[in-house]
């Protein structure tokens, strides 16, 4: 396990180096990023068991708040970060203590309205450009915009923040936390009944997920230098986050990175085969791996291989016997 | 007094499912709730462990009210339950389980982990601790509960048809664990079916029929009382004297 972890590090570390050229190197950002941003989801979706299907929110309020920043007061971007982060954590307070009451399907489709909510506000509301949305600096003033030409610099940058999350959730899983969180997954009744207190470690989890998310959605607004309601709000946003996670495996560390190394790969190549028109195409892909995935395997790539590798153990054993 | 519930009703609607249920519960003792199915006695249980919120009535813990209390927080002064319907944490491993109850009272994970084994040995589990709990079957499964609620160092525990669906010799197995259970000094409620699980292991019994206390006292003399003979057993022995 431990040597897993150093080689897909190894890996991920010399992939700029193995393949250049502007389309691999923004596809390793693309990936990189997605990976953070189904990391950050994973966190309340998949530990904690709580499905939020309107993540967008918070990757929507860390993409604006930088570049509102800039736009506003001719701010760096990289310092609306930070408040959009604390924008997040507190809308993610006032959402969470009322739709946490909610269970199951009743708490996703609570977390969609409020993100088509928002979507919708922002969409109309001129300070925050409303349908145009809004630009980052044009050309860099100065090492602190953070506008790079090529993607590598970005790509370092996210492979160090997607480091900081997986080990930070891999500390979290082992410890009280992620038992609790894992708990209350598997029944919150049960969970109780044991002295676990369901609403505060929702909180916690819900806090952690909506801060990373927030994270994810500024570094891809600095990467990308604009946005607008749909790429920043939209439910097609939040729907990565959870087909990412899900595709690798909900609730485990290396999921959404795995999930990551699959999907972007395989948009990049549509889109570049049928052009910008390739996002009809999207939706479909995401349907199928949505059909797939519940009909097969719902807990993912790295379920599969698990038990795909504990059938060929046991027909080794089986021979030997 | 560890327990005093006083005139605890439950209502679901218009539907009175517990009706001024009495229990004053002891340090040490071990009582038996017996009745027929839909007495209430599995209300009575989650009123007791703030699973569900009396309509009327007032739950004592340890001479605090407790009435309104959640769950967590009865479970942090010491009212563990098991569940007639095993809520297992199915993905995770018998040891895990048991140390999310072992976390109650031990923080650090190390700690956590070491009590867990304890208890997991404690309960005969220690051979099966890395299987996931849905490899194991029902008796299995009612097992890991006693054990994660164990876990919590709970000074009572209400079980639930913890011995339900069990064959003989799991039930003597069972009952010999309960027996351990109170030798550490923790009090025990138990529902239960079997008369001889009742009669083996309870100091007094509560006997319920349509939410109400119809009758309570030695195991023995229960046994005999006509109002049990006819809410609850009548049916049998007319069975069996027709035979
Ligand atoms: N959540 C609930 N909603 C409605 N009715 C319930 C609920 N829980 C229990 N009841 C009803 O209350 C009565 C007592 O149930 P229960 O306490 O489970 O009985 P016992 O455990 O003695 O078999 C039954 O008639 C049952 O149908
Ligand atoms: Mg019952």
């Amino acid at each position: 396990m431990r040597w897993g972890w150093l080689a897909i590090a190894v890996a991920l570390l010399l992939y700029p180096w193995i393949l250049t050229g502007p389309f691999y190197e923004r596809m390793g950002a693309d990936l990189l990023l997605a990976a953070i941003a189904a990391a950050a989801w994973n966190i309340l979706g998949g530990y904690a068991g709580q499905i939020s299907v309107g993540h967008a929110v918070f990757y929507g309020i860390g993409a604006y708040v930088p570049l509102l920043v800039y736009t506003h007061w001719q701010l760096p971007p990289v310092l609306g970060i930070p408040a959009g982060i604390l924008v997040s954590l507190a809308v993610a307070a006032v959402i969470g203590v009322p739709t946490f009451r909610l269970q199951g399907h009743y708490f996703s489709m609570a977390t969609i309205a409020v993100a088509e909510l928002v979507r919708i506000v922002v969409g109309n509301w001129d300070f925050v450009g409303a349908a145009i949305g809004l630009m980052g600096p044009a050309v860099p003033r100065s090492l602190l915009d953070l506008s790079f030409k090529s993607a590598v610099p970005y790509y370092y940058i996210f492979l160090a923040v997607l480091a900081a999350i997986l080990a930070l959730t891999a500390h979290l899983e082992r410890g009280r936390m992620g038992y609790y969180w894992r708990a209350i997954r598997a029944g919150e009744r049960a969970a109780r009944s044991l002295g676990v207190p369901v609403r505060r470690y929702k909180l916690w989890a819900l806090l952690l997920s909506a801060g990373f998310t927030s994270l994810a959605g500024s570094l891809y607004a600095l990467m990308v230098g604009f946005v607008d309601p749909e790429s920043a709000f939209g439910i097609l946003v939040s729907v990565e986050m959870i087909i990412t996670a899900a595709l690798g495996g909900v609730g485990t560390l290396l999921g959404p990175l795995l999930g990551a190394a699959i999907l972007v790969p395989l948009k990049a190549t549509t889109n570049s085969l049928f052009g910008g028109g390739g996002s009809g195409l999207t939706y479909i892909l995401y349907g199928g791996i949505i059909l797939l995935l519940a009909r097969f395997e719902p807990g993912g790539l790295i379920e599969l291989s698990r038990r795909i590798a504990t059938r060929s153990l046991k027909k080794a054993k089986a021979r030997a016997a | 007094m560890l327990l005093e519930a006083h005139q605890v009703s439950r209502a679901f609607g218009s539907f009175l499912a517990l009706s001024g249920a009495e229990l004053e519960l002891a340090e040490g003792e071990i009582v038996g709730l017996i009745g027929p199915n839909g007495a209430g006695k599995s209300t009575f249980f989650n009123c007791l462990s703030g699973d569900l919120q009396p309509t009327s009535g007032r739950i004592l813990f340890a001479g605090s009210e407790v009435t309104r209390a959640t769950p967590e927080a009865h479970a942090r002064l010491g009212i563990g339950r098991t569940f007639q319907v095993p809520a297992t944490f199915e993905e995770m491993s018998i040891l895990d389980n048991v140390m999310v109850g072992a976390f109650l009272r031990h923080p650090a994970r190390g700690e956590a982990r070491e009590a867990a084994r304890r208890i997991v040995e404690f309960a005969g589990l220690d051979r099966l601790r890395d299987q996931p709990a849905r490899s194991l079957g029902t008796p299995g499964r009612k097992r890991l509960e006693i054990a994660r609620v164990l876990a919590s160092e709970p000074r009572l525990i209400l079980l639930d048809e913890a011995l339900a669906g069990l064959n003989p010799v799991e039930i003597q197995e069972a009952i010999a664990l309960v027996r351990r259970i109170h030798a550490r000094g923790i009090t025990l409620v138990i529902v239960e079916h079997i008369m001889e699980v009742i009669l083996s292991l309870t100091g007094r019994v509560l006997v319920f029929n349509q939410g109400r206390t119809i009758a309570s006292g030695k195991p023995r003399d229960i046994v005999d009382h006509p109002a049990v003979i006819e809410a609850y057993l009548g049916q049998r022995r007319q069975r069996r004297r027709r035979e």
